[in-house]
């Protein structure tokens, strides 16, 4: 075998002297898929790694022990310093408010001890490094100062307390940690915070304990012991490992989005392999007779030309690992702000390992069929000229073709924390090729069914859809892919911020409130009233808990947390209520009695309940302020989680939460034009509060969405060139047949503007079909992720969507002309004597 | 060699003094009514070392009976046993490895692989068949055929003349028991047809090898040993000149 294998390869490299006209479609088609697969994968695993590498300053710590509501008692301090340098820190949402000026911003304000940070250093904008502040001290970010139009020097209040402003803050070594921050963030020492009188039972504020570790301690196994010893603390224990889960989870989730964006890509690419291998085998049937006629068999034919496309399919796709494996370099250097990380440049294997093993299971789908019917070419075609006699391919081929589609799943399911949703882009992407698979065949059956037209040029056009070797069935499924793509992305995209603009801007509140004192909420709700006329508000209770366990399942003995269960990860809200809350219907089980005052129940979202197997009746426990609450499922409801409102997963009767020290929250609806007026008084009044303004929130929210769009825009952009690449193969795969045409018509006395319009004829027919099965498809997918799976209003842009396409239709019709201009200048005479 | 020995396992009983032996031979292609019968019953007995000339009007069948008598194609029915090895029972892969060493082609076009220089053209078989030294072999085929200074020439470097020489070394390297040449001058101008002409019975007489060449030229005809003429898939006339 391996001698064949040899004598295989001398000849195969001989023969790949020539032209290889169709492996360049190859080669750019397989180049632009791994690249992209390898600059996205690249680029995630850059991020995560930095993320794991620099886990100590992000965490603060080796390990950090989080606690909701409540700092440490002695005992869980005594156990924490056991285990080395500890640094505590608190952070909450407060009100900054200006002496003498009504202009209010809601902060994330940070209280921290002598030892902050543990790892890193807290840098100011003029280079210094920060100790911690003194207590009537606060260090600031730039968004504040220029928010509230500050200067150093300048004194801001908290709560009861004032603060001067020490310095302005570049870099918070553990801000990634933090999470997602609902303002700009203010450092003050933990007497400067506790000196606010912010912190009261019942707050909204969480506790953080950071550890500098020994060397020799495993942080994760003290993790563990921890978890294990302070089972019923509620503590939510992170380590260096996953310094910043919601963020790593983000990165990781987007980079798989990508990729299957990308991988999409890669299968239009595919196509254009298909018909690259195909075109060049095409061109080698005489050579592939004459060498059967030199007493070469089929496998030694399909040895050969196997050699020769793997040889160059694998060029092209160490070109494109060399391409993505650098372009992260450059998004780093020009974009590298918009990440939520800055890593430095390093080659990572894996990805690129996985980008290639994409690229060589889509070259083994796509090259096989063209090759396994190349080896059956019959050498007597040299003497009859009867070379183009396909037959039909072997059992062993499509043995090889399934087993590469099966490879390309099981790497993409092997490599996503979600695989169901892979499965189903997956299946979605299928399903969509073979339709338009269908819908090329039907194309070219209409076409070659359909009335001829009178006039020859407009039957020249027709005829050419349907012609032997056209490529019109190719064409549909690639740029038709392609467009597809676009269009779905474009009406999501234009969706969501329609959604962004019309409904949530319309029907949200005005405000978000917390930490409202639960004794003064009557008279937060008349000042509300009192200054902004006719303004709605709704009141209800708010505290914080941890799920410990579900239906028997411990959470902390879970080695990952289940598909769809954000609702275990950290702390939850919770609230109780007398009545069903406004915007939930009970689905199973009863609503208790007003007065209940039997043992702990409690009413959950069903569909969390769902992900998590529970039922009515079932056990669930919450720790609460240190208290584990273990209580029954009474009932499951449907949220309407769209109406801007409070809503809850738990919510327990009242005699089980009331008299836990607690604070309420409220949304205000209010005239624009009385907003600024309570932000202003609200907070001089109730110091204790943070008010979030909805409108701020929505544009982060509007700018993130369209970060995002423009990532996904740009891996789909990918499909759009490779389904161009697979226009141009087709043109040039039909250029000898059209070279004839055109001579002949030429001859008979056609002008070349004849010929050209005849060509444009045939690629706006093209370019009208496939915008418009893009249009149809791609509405349909679009529709149905935005009503479907994020259950919000189809409401897309439609003159985007529609240009979008035109956009493509244009790009199609005018690639089509160019690559029509060879065409029209062969000289019959010449062309004749060719031909 | 082996593969064309093994190839062979299953080779009739033959007469050694015949090269070509055909029975009842007929070839029809399509199905139902687009079914045409191309061959329709061609008994043929050729002697080893022979040259025979093929002669017929278009359509008549001359190349699809060459076809099938050189292994590029199996016929519909009959018996086709070429120099001991019965080809009507072998598939298209067997074929291939049958002709190793056992039939050489030159045909009208040339059909040199335009990727391969005059030596690697030549040397193709000889690979193909596992020899030892096709290189050196293919020197020498190709100073036999007057080529020796233009070993390193592609196809397109070579005029018409050139190339039809480098297909005689090329059928002549792995020395054959049987070269078929179809209209090998058809393509070239009388003067170098001429030349090609006597370069294909020179080597012919060198190795004595049997020779059946398909002509449209009388005179041509004439030189060979026996001229066979086929009219609508049928033996027409079977002479010795």
């Amino acid at each position: 075998m391996s001698g064949n294998l040899a004598k295989a390869w001398t000849i195969a490299r001989r023969d790949l002297r020539g032209r290889f006209v169709g492996l360049r479609l190859l080669i750019v088609c397989l180049f632009l898929g791994v690249a992209t697969l390898a600059t996205i994968g690249s680029l995630t695993v850059s991020i995560t790694e930095e993320l794991a590498n620099r886990g100590q300053s992000i965490l603060g710590g080796d390990i950090e022990v989080s606690i909701a509501q409540r700092e440490a008692t002695s005992e869980e301090l005594d156990a924490l310093r056991d285990e080395g340098d500890m640094s505590e820190t608190i952070r909450m949402q407060a009100m900054a408010r200006l002496p003498e000026r009504s202009d209010t911003q809601m902060v994330e304000l940070k209280g921290v001890d002598e030892l902050y940070p543990l790892y890193g250093q807290l840098t100011l904008e003029n280079g210094d490094v920060a100790a911690k502040p003194s207590a009537s001290d606060i260090f600031v970010t730039p968004a504040l100062m220029q928010r509230l139009s500050l200067e150093t020097g300048d004194t801001i209040n908290f709560g009861e307390s004032s603060f001067t402003i020490a310095g302005v803050i570049a870099d918070e070594p553990d801000r990634l940690s933090e999470g997602l921050s609902l303002g700009p963030v203010a450092i003050t020492s933990l007497e400067g915070l506790k000196s606010t009188e912010l912190i009261q039972p019942g707050s909204l504020f969480e506790s953080k304990y950071r550890i500098k570790l020994p060397p020799e301690v495993d942080p994760s196994e003290l993790a563990d012991r921890l978890g294990e010893e302070f089972k019923n603390q509620a503590w939510e224990i992170d380590t260096r490992n996953n310094g910043a889960p919601g963020t790593r989870r983000f990165i990781e989730r987007m980079g798989q989005f990508l990729t299957l964006v990308g991988l999409a890509s890669l299968v239009i690419a595919g196509i254009g392999v298909g018909n690259g291998v195909a075109s060049y085998l095409r061109g080698k049937q005489n050579a592939i007779a004459t060498l059967k006629i030199l007493g070469a068999d089929s496998a030694m034919i399909f040895r050969i030309y196997m050699l020769q496309i793997f040889a160059i399919a694998l060029t092209a796709i160490v070109a494109g690992l060399f391409v993505g494996a650098f372009i992260p370099y450059l998004i780093l250097q020009f974009a590298g702000d918009v990440l939520p990380i800055r890593p430095d440049f390093a080659i990572y294997p894996l990805p690129l390992f996985v980008s290639a093993a994409y690229g060589f299971l889509i070259a083994i789908i796509f090259a096989m069929p063209p090759l396994a019917r190349a080896k059956l070419i019959p050498a007597a075609g040299l003497f009859r000229g009867e070379g183009n006699s396909w037959r039909s391919i072997d059992r062993l081929t499509w043995l090889a073709v399934g087993l590469s589609i099966a490879g390309i799943i099981a790497l993409a399911v092997g490599s996503t924390k979600e695989p169901t949703f892979t499965l189903a882009f997956i299946g979605s992407a299928l399903g969509i090729l073979i339709l338009l698979t269908l819908l090329g065949t039907l194309i070219r059956w209409l076409a070659s069914k359909a009335t001829r037209p009178k006039q020859p040029l407009f039957r020249l056009a027709l005829t050419n859809l349907h012609r032997p070797g056209a490529q019109t069935g190719q064409l549909v499924v690639a740029l038709g892919l392609g467009l597809t793509l676009f269009a779905t992305l474009a009406a999501i995209q234009t969706s969501l911020n329609n959604e962004i603009r019309n409904t949530v801007l319309s029907e949200a509140p005005s405000f978000f409130v917390l930490d409202i004192p639960v004794e003064r909420s009557e008279e937060f709700s008349s000042r509300v009233n009192a200054e902004g006329n006719s303004a709605e508000i709704n009141i209800v209770p708010t505290l914080r808990g941890i799920i410990t366990e579900y239906g028997g399942q411990i959470v902390s003995e879970l080695e990952e947390i289940p598909e769809g269960a954000w609702v275990l990860r950290g702390d939850r809200g919770l609230t109780y209520s007398e009545t069903v809350p406004e915007g939930s219907e009970v689905t199973s089980g009863e609503w208790w009695d007003a007065d209940y005052s039997g043992p702990p129940v409690v009413s959950m979202d069903e569909e969390v309940a769902g992900v998590l197997g529970l039922e009515v009746g079932d056990s669930l426990t919450v720790s609460l302020l240190g208290v584990e609450i273990k209580s029954t499922i009474a009932s499951l409801r449907a949220v309407n989680w769209r109406n801007f409102g409070f809503n809850y997963v738990l919510v327990f009767p009242p005699n089980i939460l009331a008299n836990t020290p607690h604070n309420v929250a409220a949304t205000i609806q209010v005239e624009e034009a009385k907003e600024d007026s309570l932000l202003g008084i609200l907070p001089s009044e109730f110091p204790s509060i943070s008010m979030v303004k909805v409108k701020e929130i929505t544009s982060q929210i509007s700018t993130i969405l369209n970060q995002m769009a423009t990532a996904i825009a740009s891996a789909a952009s990918i499909a759009i060139f490779s389904g161009i690449a697979v226009l141009i193969g087709a043109i040039a795969a039909s250029r000898q047949s059209r070279i004839y045409d055109s001579v002949i018509l030429k001859l008979l006395g056609a002008t070349r503007t004849q010929i050209l319009s005849a060509q444009a004829i045939e690629y706006a027919v093209l370019a009208i079909l496939l915008s418009g099965v893009a249009l149809g498809l791609g509405l349909f997918a679009g529709w149905f992720v935005i009503t479907q799976i994020f259950e919000f209003t189809w409401q897309p842009d439609w003159g985007v969507v529609m240009l979008t396409l035109a956009i493509g239709a244009i790009v199609t019709l005018g690639i089509g002309l160019i690559g029509s201009i060879p065409v029209l200048s062969a000289k019959p005479a010449r062309a004749l004597r060719e031909l | 060699m082996s593969q064309s020995n093994a190839a062979t396992s299953d080779a009739l009983e033959a007469d050694s003094n015949i090269a070509i032996q055909a029975q009842n031979v007929t070839l029809s292609l399509g199905d139902g009514e687009a079914r045409v019968d191309i061959l329709k019953g061609i008994d043929l007995s050729i002697e080893t070392g022979s040259t025979v000339a093929l002669l017929g009007p278009s359509g008549s069948g001359k190349s699809s009976l060459m076809a099938i008598l050189s292994g590029l194609e199996r016929a519909t029915s009959g018996t086709v046993n070429i120099a001991g090895a019965n080809f009507g029972k072998m598939n298209e892969d067997e074929l291939a490895v049958a002709r190793r060493g056992r039939v050489g082609i030159v045909l009208q076009a040339f059909h040199l692989l335009p990727t391969m220089t005059a030596h690697e053209n030549v040397a193709v078989p000889l690979e193909l068949d596992g020899s030892e030294d096709p290189f050196s072999i293919a020197a020498e085929e190709l100073t036999a055929v007057g080529l020796g200074d233009r070993l390193g020439h592609y196809p397109t470097q070579l005029s018409g003349g050139e190339q039809q020489r480098v297909a005689i070394a090329r059928a002549m390297a792995s020395r054959p028991t049987i070269i078929f040449a179809d209209e090998p001058t058809g393509n070239l101008d009388q003067a170098t047809g001429d030349i090609i002409i006597e370069l294909l019975f020179d080597r012919q007489n060198a190795t004595q090898a049997t020779l059946l060449m398909i002509t449209h030229d009388p005179e041509l005809a004439k030189r060979c040993d026996r001229i066979i003429e086929l009219r609508d898939g049928l033996i027409e006339r079977d002479s010795v000149t």
